[in-house]
C-alpha cells in the first residue's frame, strides 16, 4: 500500500509538470500578451513593462524563470491588478470555492449511491420510474438553469414565508452553502445514480448475493454487507474526474449566488491574458484536483482489496 | 419406518418469461434420510437447481412461482417460509455449496468473516468467537495456515481452496442436510475427488445428509446412497445406488449410462450420446417427455404421462414399460417383480 501511495504521488508530480508546461505553451502560442490591453502604451512604458515582468526574455528562459518559481511556491504578481500577489488572490478566494466544490460533491456522492440503491431495489416500481425521470432531467438540463431556478425559488420561499429561510445569495454561513453546492452537484448527482443503479442491479443478480441468502442473512444485512460496498466500487472511480466537472464547473454557479470564488479570476484572467493569474490558478487547480484523484485512487484501494495488494 | 429428514412431494416450479410459461418442475418426489447421500442426476436444464433452490427459497420470485407442492424438514413445512421458519433453516438446518466457487463468495469481504457470518446471525455469537470459529472450521476444512488464510480475500485463493471455504461457511452452524449443487463441476480433476472426500469424511464426522447435484455418473457411484434421475422437470427414476445402476429400470437410466465413459477397463464400452435434445419446457409433451427419444416407445408413450411404477423394494421408475399389461420386454431394461 505505500508503494503503491508514493508512486500515485509521483504520477501526480509528473501530471502537475505537465500541466504546467502545457499551460505555458498555449498562453505563449495565443496572440496577442498581458500588455496589449493597456491603453496609451508608448514603445518606451511598454518596453518597461516588458523588462519589469521578463517578457523581453527569450522563451525558454521565461519557461525555466516560471517553473523556477513555482518550485518555490511563487505565482508571480497579477498583470491586471498590479499590486496583487496571485497568492493571495487564490489564498483568498479558493477556499471559498473548495468548500463549495468539495460540499456538492458531498451531496452527489451520498445523494446518488442513495437514490442509485433505492432505484435498484425498487426496480420498475413507482419510486424507481420517479428518480429516473428525475435522472434525465439531472443530466440533460445546464446548472445555469438550476442556479437561477434555484434562486428562484429560494425567493418565493422566503417572500411565501415572511422571512429569509435561507439566503438567496451571497457567502459566509453554512446557510448560504446549501442551494449553491445542491445546485452545482445536481448533474453529478443524476449521473451517479444511473450509475449506482445499474451497478447495483448486476450485483443483486450475482453468485455471492445468492450465497448471502443461502446462509440465512436478513435482508439489511446483505444490503449494508454485500450489496452496498460492492456496488460503490464504480461509483468511487468516478468521483474523481466528478471533483474535476464540479469545481471546474462552479464558475457560473459562483455568479448566480454572488459567491466570492476563485472562478470568476480565473475566467477574467484568461480574457485579459493576464499571464501569472493563468499559470497560477490552473497549476493550482491542477494540483488539486491530482491530490484529490490521489485520495479517490487510496480510499478505492481501501474498499476493494483486490487493488490493495498489488 | 422412521419419517425421513427432509420429505419433498409434489413439487412444481414455474419462470415467467418472454416467451411464455416455463414449467421448469413438474411434479418432483423424494427424500432424504438422516445422515444419507442422495444424488439428483440428469441432463443441463431438467430442473435439478430448480427443486433445490425453491426448498432454499432462492428462486427469483418474480419471474418465479412455486405452484404447488411441500418440502418438509422433519415434518416441517419449509417451502416459502423463508421470513418465518425461513431463516432458521436456510444457513442453519439446511447448507447450501454451489457450482462456481470463484463467484459465489462476496470479493470485498475477507474469507473469516465470511465464514463467520452465520454463526454471528443464527447463533448469536460474539465477533472475536465467530472469528475463532471459523479459524476453526478452515482447519475442519483442511486448509492450511488456516488463521493466514481466514484474513484474505477470496481472490488469494485457488478454485479448489474457495470451494473448502464455501463448504466451512455451508457447515459452520452445524447443519443436518448439506445440498452440493454440482460443487466439483468448475474443478480440475484432482481437486474435484479432494473436494468429494472432504465432504464424505465431513459427513462422517457430523452425520448430517447430503443433496449431491452432478452430471457425473461416477461421482454419484462413489458417493450415493440413494438416487434420483431426473428428465425435463421430473423424477423419472429413483432408488438405491446399486438399484439404479444394475438393474436400470427407465430408458433415460440406461441411455445415460451408455453416454458415460467408464473408469473401469472391464466395462469400457463405445460411448453412445442420447440422440436428440430434452423437451420443450414452454410446453411440455402430454405423454411422457422422454418418447420422442426413446428407443422402446409405444403408442400410449404420446398420448398418457407415465405413471410411477415400483419395480422394487423402494425402486421406481416411471414408464409404462413398467406396466404389467406392457408388451415390449427391452432385454436392457430391468423389469419389476410383477413380470417373473
Ligand atoms: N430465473 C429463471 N428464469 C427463467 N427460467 C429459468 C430460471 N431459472 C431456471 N430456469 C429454467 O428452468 C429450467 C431448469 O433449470 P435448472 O437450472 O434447474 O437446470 P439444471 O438441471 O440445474 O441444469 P444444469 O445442470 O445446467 O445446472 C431451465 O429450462 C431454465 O431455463
Ligand atoms: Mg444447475
Amino acid at each position: 500500500m505505500w508503494q503503491y501511495t508514493l508512486k500515485r504521488i509521483f504520477q501526480g508530480i509528473i501530471t502537475i509538470w505537465f500541466i504546467a508546461t502545457a499551460t505555458f505553451v498555449a498562453m505563449h502560442s495565443v496572440p496577442g500578451d498581458p500588455l496589449s490591453s493597456e491603453r496609451a502604451t508608448t514603445p518606451a512604458i511598454r518596453a518597461n513593462l516588458e523588462e519589469r515582468y521578463g517578457l523581453n526574455k527569450p522563451i525558454l528562459e521565461q519557461y525555466a524563470l516560471y517553473i523556477g518559481s513555482f518550485l518555490k511556491g511563487d505565482f508571480g504578481i497579477s498583470f491586471t491588478q498590479r499590486n496583487r500577489q496571485v497568492n493571495d488572490i487564490i489564498r483568498e478566494h479558493f477556499p471559498v470555492s473548495a468548500t463549495l466544490g468539495i460540499l456538492a460533491v458531498t451531496f452527489a456522492a451520498l445523494g446518488g449511491v442513495l437514490f442509485g440503491a433505492l432505484t435498484a431495489l425498487y426496480r420498475n416500481r413507482l419510486p424507481d420510474t420517479i428518480i429516473m425521470f428525475l435522472v434525465i432531467l439531472g443530466i440533460s438540463v445546464p446548472s445555469f438553469v438550476f442556479a437561477a431556478l434555484g434562486q428562484l425559488l429560494l425567493v418565493n420561499i422566503n417572500n411565501l414565508l415572511g422571512f429569509s429561510l435561507l439566503p438567496v445569495a451571497g457567502w459566509g454561513t453554512v446557510a448560504h452553502m446549501l442551494i449553491p453546492a445542491l445546485v452545482l452537484g445536481m448533474s453529478t448527482m443524476a449521473y451517479v445514480t444511473r450509475l449506482m443503479r445499474s451497478s447495483m442491479l448486476e450485483i443483486i443478480h450475482s453468485d455471492y448475493i445468492r450465497t448471502a441468502k443461502a446462509k440465512g442473512l436478513p435482508a439489511g444485512r446483505i444490503f449494508t454487507r454485500h450489496e452496498l460496498r460492492n456496488a460503490i466500487l464504480p461509483v468511487v472511480t468516478v468521483l474523481g474526474p466528478a471533483i474535476a466537472t464540479i469545481t471546474t464547473g462552479g464558475f457560473v454557479v459562483e455568479l448566480v449566488f454572488a459567491i466570492p470564488g476563485l472562478g470568476r479570476f480565473f475566467v477574467q484572467a484568461v480574457q485579459q491574458l493576464d499571464y501569472t493569474v493563468i499559470m497560477g490558478t490552473t497549476v493550482f487547480y491542477g494540483a488539486f484536483l491530482v491530490t484529490m484523484v490521489i485520495l479517490v485512487d487510496l480510499l478505492y484501494g481501501w474498499i476493494d482489496p483486490r487493488v490493495r495488494v498489488q | 419406518m422412521t419419517s425421513p429428514l427432509l420429505e419433498v412431494s409434489n413439487l412444481h416450479v414455474e419462470f415467467d418469461t418472454y416467451g411464455g410459461t416455463v414449467k421448469a418442475v413438474r411434479g418432483v418426489d423424494f427424500h432424504v434420510d438422516a445422515g444419507k447421500t442422495l444424488a439428483i442426476v440428469g441432463e443441463s436444464g431438467c430442473g435439478k437447481s430448480v427443486t433445490v433452490q425453491a426448498m432454499m427459497g432462492l428462486i427469483p420470485m418474480p419471474p418465479g412461482r412455486i405452484t404447488q407442492g411441500s418440502a418438509r424438514l422433519r415434518g416441517q413445512e419449509i417451502l416459502g417460509r423463508s421470513t418465518v421458519d425461513g431463516r432458521e433453516v436456510r444457513g442453519a438446518q439446511i447448507g447450501m455449496i454451489f457450482q462456481d466457487p470463484m463467484s459465489s463468495l462476496n470479493p470485498t469481504m475477507s474469507i473469516g468473516d465470511q465464514i463467520a457470518e452465520p454463526l454471528l446471525v443464527h447463533r448469536g455469537y460474539s465477533a472475536a468467537q465467530a472469528r475463532a470459529r471459523a479459524v476453526e472450521l478452515l482447519e475442519m476444512v483442511r486448509i492450511p495456515e488456516a488463521a493466514r488464510r481466514a484474513k484474505q480475500y477470496p481472490f488469494e485463493f485457488s478454485g479448489g481452496m474457495l470451494q473448502r471455504a464455501m463448504i466451512a461457511m455451508a457447515i459452520s452452524c452445524k447443519p443436518t442436510l448439506l445440498i452440493a449443487d454440482e460443487p466439483t463441476t468448475a474443478l480440475d480433476v484432482t481437486i474435484q475427488a479432494q473436494i468429494l472426500d472432504l465432504l464424505r469424511d465431513l459427513q462422517n464426522e457430523t452425520g448430517m445428509a447430503l443433496i449431491l447435484i452432478t452430471h457425473d455418473l461416477g461421482v454419484v457411484a462413489r458417493m450415493a446412497d440413494e438416487v434420483a434421475v431426473m428428465y425435463a422437470g421430473r423424477i423419472v427414476e429413483s432408488g438405491s445406488v446399486e438399484d439404479v445402476f444394475y438393474r436400470s429400470s427407465h430408458p433415460y437410466t440406461v441411455g445415460l449410462k451408455a453416454a458415460m465413459p467408464s473408469n473401469d477397463p472391464q466395462q469400457q464400452h463405445e460411448l453412445r450420446p442420447i440422440e436428440g435434445s430434452p423437451p420443450d419446457l414452454f410446453s411440455p409433451p402430454v405423454g411422457c417427455a422422454y418418447a420422442a427419444r426413446c428407443p422402446h416407445s409405444m403408442g400410449i408413450c404420446q398420448q398418457r404421462p407415465a405413471q410411477l411404477f415400483p419395480v422394487g423394494d423402494a425402486h421406481y421408475a416411471r414408464c409404462w414399460l413398467q406396466h404389467p399389461e406392457s408388451p415390449h420386454r427391452p432385454a436392457e431394461l430391468s423389469l419389476g417383480g410383477h413380470h417373473e
